[in-house]
């Protein structure tokens, strides 16, 4: 299949070699032609601009950071709908606005051009070794036609609704993992307030009702304070940000949500952005006087 | 060995059976009768107040609700420290604030009578079949001495730290359970409000890094809109307080704790219903207006 992808970053840079080594023949599009350059070197094509890279694809990836970048490359001056072509689709892969999501799917439509959501989640591991999570929003027949292209990329390719529900699925993922996050952090500075271990807290809790995935890998790096990423805090915010942000449009209260995400904005002001964002511990230290 | 229990609700019965079990004499006290009468039907005796249990044991255990009860059944008149003997062990199983505890072990020791706070974890389905875990705190070597007992009744013994020990731990589980099954009633509202049907988001969730045993039980609750059988709400809300007040008394903030304590506040406004913990949804959705919001 003809392929082009937008956005080369450290998870863009390997989901689009895996689908180069997985036979097909790619357009690349990305701000600094340097990201191109590993992509060029294993057979790609450079492209100007995101038009010019979706111009003749069959199907058109796009991996960027925030919202805003997505409505750029796609709908922008020179974006991907001025090169795709009626009956292409356009899938885009990054963590971006559900509400987004549906008008820039709108706006495709009008073209002809299908769009799937389908964040990931996994990380760079997960993007590295093709075992990325996948959730996906879109029409379920544009969806199993890309379905093989998917699993040159990830493990759990769930399609979870239409346009927008692999935006909903993912933000719940971000809900779900940030609050457990809060829970295990303020759980871990509990117990060093009182005098007590956190590490054999952390071993006893594993046993029970408490166990989560987080629990294990953040609670272990927050209990060796080793805070190398992971996932970076400033991203996890960012995330945190789009539920918080559509919470407020459509009129909903998440407030354990909007809690995380000051301490996320405490511990990126605190210049932890760059930390794995279990360094959130830091902040519930910091407010009590308990710096390890 | 000769031990005593005391406190034989869903909790203490089972676990005071699973002690006889393991082949040990027992001597029982509940402030109701019959909820003896499964023990003594098994073999135990029953004794008037906890002074006489504790005259006739060498290990008397504690499984009561709250921090004043574990002071009366302990401290109060008949209580045990009035007949156990020097060098006898009292191990409390509840789950009761790390101040209240220290409180109580501090006493007994002037009498030479051990204490350990063993607070447990895994509700009446892990005391019926033993797997209980169990957090310990005290002395390292009378939790040595004792561990054969734990055994009977739990899986995983983790020894924690000295007096209270156990107690911080369990608070930090409670803690950690509360808020992550807030966390999980939001992002149902949140699917809700957007429209897209959970049950496919809680497939992929439970793959990824927002698995949890929470996710797992108390998601599918949430879904299946099972609000009364399972985890008694009334417990969580009773722990969750003793977070907040053993925070206070160490100075710590808990935020999240906090806000977790006021949806189970909410929960009980309506009086006299037993809600299970999945009930923390009802109170998220009433927040942000659902049901009435999809009539409109």
């Amino acid at each position: 299949m003809n392929l082009a992808f937008i956005g080369l970053g450290i998870m863009g840079r390997p989901m689009a070699l895996h689908l180069l080594h997985g036979g097909h023949a790619m357009r690349v599009h990305a701000r600094r032609a340097a990201s191109m350059q590993p992509l060029v070197d294993a057979g790609a094509i450079a492209c100007a601009s995101p038009a010019e890279a979706a111009r003749g694809a069959d199907v058109v990836f796009v991996m960027v950071s925030d919202t805003p970048d997505v409505e750029q490359v796609v709908l922008g001056p020179a974006g991907a709908i001025e090169g795709a072509a009626p009956g292409s689709v356009l899938v885009d892969m990054s963590t971006i606005s559900p509400v987004v999501t549906r008008a820039i799917a709108q706006r495709l439509g009008q073209q002809g051009i299908d769009m799937l959501d389908a964040p990931v989640s996994g990380g760079e591991k997960g993007a590295l070794e093709a075992a990325l999570s996948i959730m996906v929003g879109g029409k379920s027949e544009t969806f199993e036609r890309v379905r093989p292209l998917f699993e040159c990329m990830g493990k759990n390719i769930v399609r979870i609704g239409d346009h927008g529900a692999g935006q909903v699925a993912k933000a719940c993922n971000q809900i779900v993992g940030a609050v457990t996050l809060e829970a295990v952090a303020e759980g871990m500075t509990l117990a060093r307030k009182n005098g007590v271990d956190p590490a054999k807290v952390r071993d006893a809790l594993l046993a029970g009702y408490a166990w989560s995935r987080v629990l294990e890998m953040h609670g272990a790096r927050m209990v060796s304070r080793d805070f190398t990423p992971g996932f970076k805090a400033r991203l996890h915010r960012k995330d945190l940000r789009i539920v918080v942000d559509t919470a407020a449009q459509l009129d909903i209260a998440l407030p354990q949500s909007a809690l995380i995400a000051q301490h996320l904005n405490a511990l990126v002001g605190m210049g932890c952005g760059e930390e794995d964002s279990a360094a959130v511990v830091k902040v519930l230290e910091k407010m009590s006087g308990a710096q390890a | 060995m000769k031990l005593g229990f005391i406190g034989l609700g869903a909790m203490g019965r089972p676990m005071a059976l699973n002690l006889m079990k393991g082949g040990h004499e027992m001597a029982v006290w509940a402030r109701r009768a019959q909820s003896a009468q499964p023990l003594l039907d098994a073999g135990a005796r029953a004794f008037a107040t906890p002074a006489e249990v504790a005259r006739n044991s060498d290990v008397v255990f504690t499984m009561v609700t709250a921090g004043q009860d574990v002071e009366a059944v302990v401290l109060g008149q008949d209580g045990i420290v009035h007949g156990a003997r020097a060098g006898s062990v009292v191990i409390d199983c509840s789950t009761i604030p790390t101040a209240t505890i220290r409180r109580v072990g501090m006493a007994l020791r002037e009498k030479q009578i051990e204490l350990l706070d063993a607070p447990v974890s895994g509700g009446e389905p892990g005391a019926v079949a033993g797997t209980l875990s169990i957090m310990v705190g005290g002395d390292e070597t009378v939790f040595e001495r004792v561990r054969a007992l734990l055994a009977c009744i739990g899986k995983t013994l983790v020894y924690i730290g000295p007096m209270g020990a156990g107690q911080v731990a369990k608070a930090a589980n409670q803690l950690a359970l509360v808020v992550s099954i807030q966390g999980i009633a939001e992002a149902m509202v949140f699917a809700r409000a957007n429209g897209v049907d959970f049950e496919p988001i809680w497939k992929a969730l439970m793959q990824g890094l927002a698995g949890s045993k929470m996710l797992e039980i108390v998601g599918q609750r949430m879904m299946q809109r099972e609000f009364v059988m399972g985890i008694d709400a009334s417990l969580h809300h009773k722990d969750a307080h003793i977070v907040l007040q053993t925070a206070k008394e160490s100075c710590t903030a808990t935020p999240g704790a906090a806000l977790a304590a006021q949806a189970f506040n909410a929960l009980f406004s309506e009086p006299g219903t037993r809600w299970d913990s999945a009930a923390i949804l009802k109170v998220l959705e009433a927040a942000s207006g659902f049901p009435e919001r999809e009539g409109r």
